[in-house]
C-alpha cells in the first residue's frame, strides 16, 4: 500500500502558516527550556547521592522544592506547541498517535504518577532514605514519557512505516526501525542533564547575588554537570547526525543548508557557554546556552520539514483567512504576560532569601 | 474515513472518554469555583481577623493545588489525547476552528498556574492586599478559561450559524453559549462547597469545623437556585430536535436523566444535613458521599449533553463516525470501502467477507459501540435482535432511530456488515 494514499486530508488554517509556525517554534523553545530544567534537575537530584552521599542533601532540598513547579510549567508550556503542531501537522500527528495509542494515552497516567512522586519528594524528609524511591520514580517515569514522545515524532515523520497499522490496529506500535530514534532520545536526555546542571548553577548564582552564602559548591557542581553532559552530548549529536537521512544535511538543498547552519551555530554558541561556565560566569553561560537551545529548536523544525518533504509542504495547506481570533489571542498573550510579570515582580520584591 | 481507527473494542462506545471527561470536568470546575471560594474565605478570615480560618484557607489551598494542578490539569491533557485518538477528524475540526481560542485559554492557564503557586506559598510573605489580589487574579483567569472552553464545548452541541458560514464567532457564541456559561459557573460554585465540606470535615477544632461546614453549605445551597434557573434556560435554548433526542427519543439517556433528577434534591438535602453539628468521622463520611453525589449529578449532565449530539459529533455537520453530513450521498454512491483511506480490504470476495465486514464495522460503528464492553455493547444488541430485526435497524437508522446516523455505505456494503454482525459478533 502506498504511504501517500494513507495521509489524511488536512483542515484549513485561519492565518498564514508562517504565524502558526512562529508560535510553534517559540512555544517549543519555551517547553524545551522548562523540560530540560525539570528532567536535568531531577536526574541530578537522583544520581548525585550515589557518589556524593549525604553531602548533596542541601542541594536536593532546593531541587525538591522547585521540582513540582518545573513539572507544572513543562506540562503547561508543552500544551501550546502541541496545539500549534496539531494545526500545522495534525494529519501526521493524529495518525502517529493512533498507531501508538496505548503508549500515547499512557503518558497521562505516567505524568500524574511522576508529578505526585515529585510532590511527595518535596513533602517528605529527604534524609529518611525513602526520598530516592520517589525522585527515582519521578525521573524514571519522565524518561519513559520522553521516550514515548520521541517515538511519536519518529512515527509522525515517517509515513512510510504507517502500513504497519494493518498488522496491529490496537495501538501498540513503536518505531524501533528508525535508526535516529535512540540517538535522538539520548541527545535530548544529555541536553536535559546539561541544562539542568546550568539551571542549578544559575539558581544559586541568583541567590548569591541576593545575599545567600551557601551556593558556591552547588554552582560548581551545576557547571560540572553542564560541561560533562555537553561533552558527552557531542558524541550523541554526531551519532544522531549520522543516523539522519542524507537529505537532512545535504548542502545541495535549501533545507540542508539551513539545517547545517543551525547545527554549526549550535556548536558555535555552546562552546562559549561551556567556557563561561568553567570560569564561573553563569549569566553569559546561560545566555549562550539559551541561544543554543533556540538554534536546536529551529534545526528540529527544519528536520521535520525535510522528513516530510516527499509527502507534504506547508504552503499546500488550505487557508481560509479569519484574523480576528488571532488578534484576540495576541492581546490575551501580551496581557497575560503583563499580569504574570506583575505577579513575579511582586513576589520578587517581597521575598526574603530563605 | 480520513484517519485510522484505533481498535478499542472493550473500552469503546464512548466509555474511555466518558470516564476521563467526567472526572476532569468535575475537577476543572472545582478549579474555577474553588478559586472564588479561596479568595472569599480569605476575605472572611482577614475581616474577622481569625488566624484559624486563615490557616484553614492555607490548608485548603494545598489540597486545591494538588488536586487541580496535577490531576485536573493532566486529565485535561488526557481528554485532548483521548478525543484525538477516538475521533481525530472532529478533533482536527475543533483545533483548526478554535486554535486561537485554545491558545487564549492556554494563556489563562499560565496565569492560573503562576498565581496559584504564588497564592499558596506567600500567605505570610506578601501583604494582605497583594495576596488577595493574587487570589482574585487566579479566579479571574480560571473563570476566563471556563468562558473560552465553554464556547468550544457547546459549539459541538449547537454550532448554530457556523455550519453555514464557518465563522469563528458564530461557532463560539453559539445558541447555548450563555446559558451553559451560567449553568457551569453556578455548578462550579456548588462544587467548591462540596470540596469545602471535605477539607472542613478534617478540622480538629469542633467549633471551627461546624462554622466552616455551615459556611460551605451556603456555597452549595445559595447558588443552587440560580443553578436550577440556568438549567431551565439551558434546556429552553436547545433546538427542539436536540431536546427531543435527549428527553424522548434516546432510551440510552433515560438513566442519566433519572440520576440527574435524583441527585439534585439529594445535594440540597445533604447540604442541609452538613450544616448540623456532627462528629468529625460522620461529617467526613458525609462529605465523601456528597462529593460522589455531586460527581454523579454532574456526570449525568455531561452524559446527556454528549448524548444530545447524537447522531453527530459536531451537530448537523459531522456524524459520530466522522463522515460529514454533506458527504453522505457521495459516500453512499462510491462505497465506504472505496472512500476510506485506512482500509485494507477494498474488494470484497468470499475469502475476505468477514474481514471486509470488520473494516466496515470499524469505520462506521466503532466510534459509538463497544464490543463486549460496558457501554453501548454491540454484541448484546445484536444478540437480542433476530437477523430480521437487525435488517430493520439498518433501514430505520437516521429516521425512526434519529440518534443513529443513516447507513453510509452502499447496499452491498450493508449486506457485508450485517453478515459480519450475524456471523462474528453474534457468536
Amino acid at each position: 500500500m502506498d504511504a501517500v494514499s494513507l495521509i489524511p486530508a488536512p483542515d484549513a488554517l485561519q492565518v498564514h502558516w508562517f504565524w502558526l509556525h512562529l508560535l510553534l517554534t517559540f512555544t517549543t523553545f519555551l517547553h524545551f527550556v522548562a523540560m530540560n530544567i525539570m528532567l536535568g534537575a531531577g536526574l541530578i537530584a537522583f544520581s548525585s547521592p550515589f557518589w556524593r552521599g549525604s553531602d548533596v542533601l542541601p542541594l536536593n532540598a532546593h531541587i525538591a522544592k522547585s521540582l513540582p513547579y518545573t513539572i507544572a510549567f513543562t506540562i503547561n508550556l508543552g500544551v501550546a506547541p502541541l496545539l500549534f503542531l496539531q494545526v500545522l501537522y495534525g494529519q501526521f500527528l493524529y495518525t502517529s498517535s493512533i498507531l501508538m495509542a496505548v503508549y500515547w494515552l499512557s503518558i497521562v497516567g505516567l505524568l500524574i504518577v511522576s508529578y505526585y512522586a515529585a510532590y511527595v519528594y518535596r513533602l517528605i524528609d529527604i534524609k529518611g532514605g525513602m526520598d530516592r524511591l520517589y525522585i527515582g520514580a519521578a525521573v524514571l517515569l519522565l524518561l519513559c514519557v520522553s521516550f514515548l514522545f520521541s517515538n511519536n515524532v519518529s512515527i509522525m515523520q515517517m509515513p512510510e512505516i504507517w502500513t504497519r497499522y494493518f498488522s496491529d490496529r490496537t495501538g501498540w506500535l513503536l518505531n524501533f526501525s528508525d535508526p535516529a530514534l535512540i540517538p535522538r532520545y539520548l541527545h535530548f536526555i544529555a541536553s536535559a542533564a546539561a541544562i539542568g546542571g546550568l539551571a542549578i548553577a544559575l539558581y544559586f548564582e541568583i541567590r548569591k547575588r541576593r545575599g545567600a552564602t551557601d551556593g558556591d559548591e552547588w554552582i560548581k557542581l551545576g557547571c560540572k554537570w553542564f560541561t560533562v553532559a555537553t561533552i558527552i552530548n557531542f558524541g550523541f549529536g554526531f551519532w544522531f547526525l549520522g543516523a539522519l537521512p542524507e537529505t537532512a544535511y545535504n548542502p545541495g538543498t535549501l533545507g540542508g543548508k539551513i539545517f547545517f547552519i543551525f547545527i554549526i551555530g549550535s556548536v558555535a554558541t555552546i562552546i562559549p557557554s561551556v567556557a563561561a561556565a568553567q570560569t564561573g560566569r553563569i549569566i553569559p553561560a546561560t545566555v549562550w546556552a539559551l541561544v543554543t537551545v533556540l538554534l536546536m529548536t529551529l534545526a528540529r523544525d527544519i528536520l521535520r520539514l525535510t522528513y516530510l518533504k516527499p509527502y507534504f509542504n506547508l504552503s499546500e495547506l488550505p487557508y481560509v483567512p479569519q484574523y480576528s481570533p488571532f488578534i484576540i489571542f495576541l492581546l490575551a498573550f501580551v496581557g497575560g504576560g503583563f499580569i504574570v510579570g506583575w505577579m513575579l515582580r511582586t513576589v520578587w520584591n517581597a521575598k526574603e532569601v530563605a | 474515513m480520513n484517519y485510522p481507527v484505533w481498535q478499542l473494542e472493550f473500552l469503546g462506545g464512548g466509555f474511555l472518554i466518558a470516564v476521563i471527561a467526567i472526572i476532569h470536568v468535575y475537577i476543572a470546575q472545582f478549579a474555577v469555583g474553588g478559586g472564588l471560594f479561596l479568595v472569599l474565605t480569605e476575605h472572611l478570615a482577614r475581616r474577622k481577623n481569625d488566624p484559624n480560618i486563615l490557616d484553614y484557607v492555607r490548608k485548603h489551598t494545598r489540597f486545591f493545588m494538588l488536586l487541580t494542578l496535577v490531576f485536573g490539569a493532566l486529565t485535561g491533557v488526557g481528554i485532548w489525547f483521548t478525543i484525538s485518538l477516538l475521533n481525530p477528524s472532529a478533533t482536527s475540526v475543533l483545533i483548526h476552528t478554535f486554535v486561537f481560542a485554545w491558545g487564549t485559554e492556554w494563556t489563562f492557564f499560565v496565569i492560573e498556574i503562576v498565581s496559584i503557586f504564588i497564592y499558596y506559598y506567600t500567605f505570610t510573605t506578601l501583604s494582605q492586599r497583594n495576596h488577595l489580589i493574587i487570589g482574585w487574579i487566579y479566579f479571574g483567569a480560571a473563570w476566563m478559561s471556563l468562558f473560552v472552553i465553554n464556547g468550544i464545548i457547546d459549539f459541538m452541541l449547537t454550532p448554530g450559524a457556523w455550519v453555514e458560514n464557518n465563522n469563528f464567532w458564530s461557532g463560539f457564541f453559539n445558541p447555548t453559549f450563555w446559558p451553559a456559561l451560567f449553568f457551569r459557573t453556578f455548578f462550579s460554585i456548588m462544587i467548591a462547597g462540596l470540596f469545602g465540606f471535605l477539607t472542613a470535615s478534617f478540622i480538629k477544632d469542633k467549633e471551627l469545623r461546624t462554622t466552616m461546614l455551615r459556611y460551605c453549605a451556603k456555597w452549595l445551597l445559595v447558588p443552587f437556585v440560580l443553578f436550577l434557573a440556568s438549567s431551565w434556560w439551558y434546556r429552553a435554548s436547545l433546538p427542539p430536535h436536540i431536546d427531543q433526542i435527549i428527553f424522548q427519543k434516546m432510551p440510552q439517556l433515560r438513566n442519566a436523566i433519572t440520576i440527574f433528577l435524583a441527585c439534585s434534591p439529594l445535594l440540597i438535602l445533604g447540604g442541609l444535613i452538613m450544616a448540623i453539628r456532627m462528629p468529625s468521622g460522620l461529617s467526613r463520611t458525609m462529605a465523601a458521599v456528597m462529593l460522589v453525589i455531586g460527581l454523579m449529578n454532574f456526570g449525568a449532565f455531561e452524559f446527556l449533553r454528549e448524548g444530545g449530539r447524537r447522531p453527530y459529533i459536531i451537530y448537523d455537520y459531522m456524524y459520530s463516525n466522522a463522515i460529514l453530513k454533506k458527504d453522505m450521498d457521495q459516500v453512499a454512491e462510491a462505497g465506504v470501502l472505496n472512500q476510506a483511506k485506512w482500509v485494507e480490504h477494498r474488494r470484497v470476495t468470499p475469502y475476505n467477507i468477514n474481514a471486509a465486514g470488520k473494516e466496515l464495522f470499524n469505520v462506521l460503528c466503532l466510534s459509538c459501540h463497544s464490543v463486549g464492553g460496558p457501554l453501548n455493547d454491540i454484541r448484546q444488541q445484536v444478540r437480542r435482535s433476530s437477523p430480521e430485526e437487525l435488517n430493520l435497524i439498518f433501514t430505520t437508522m437516521g429516521n425512526e432511530r434519529p440518534y443513529m446516523p443513516p447507513f453510509a455505505g452502499n447496499n452491498f456494503e450493508k449486506h457485508v456488515l450485517i453478515n459480519y454482525l450475524n456471523t462474528i459478533i453474534r457468536k
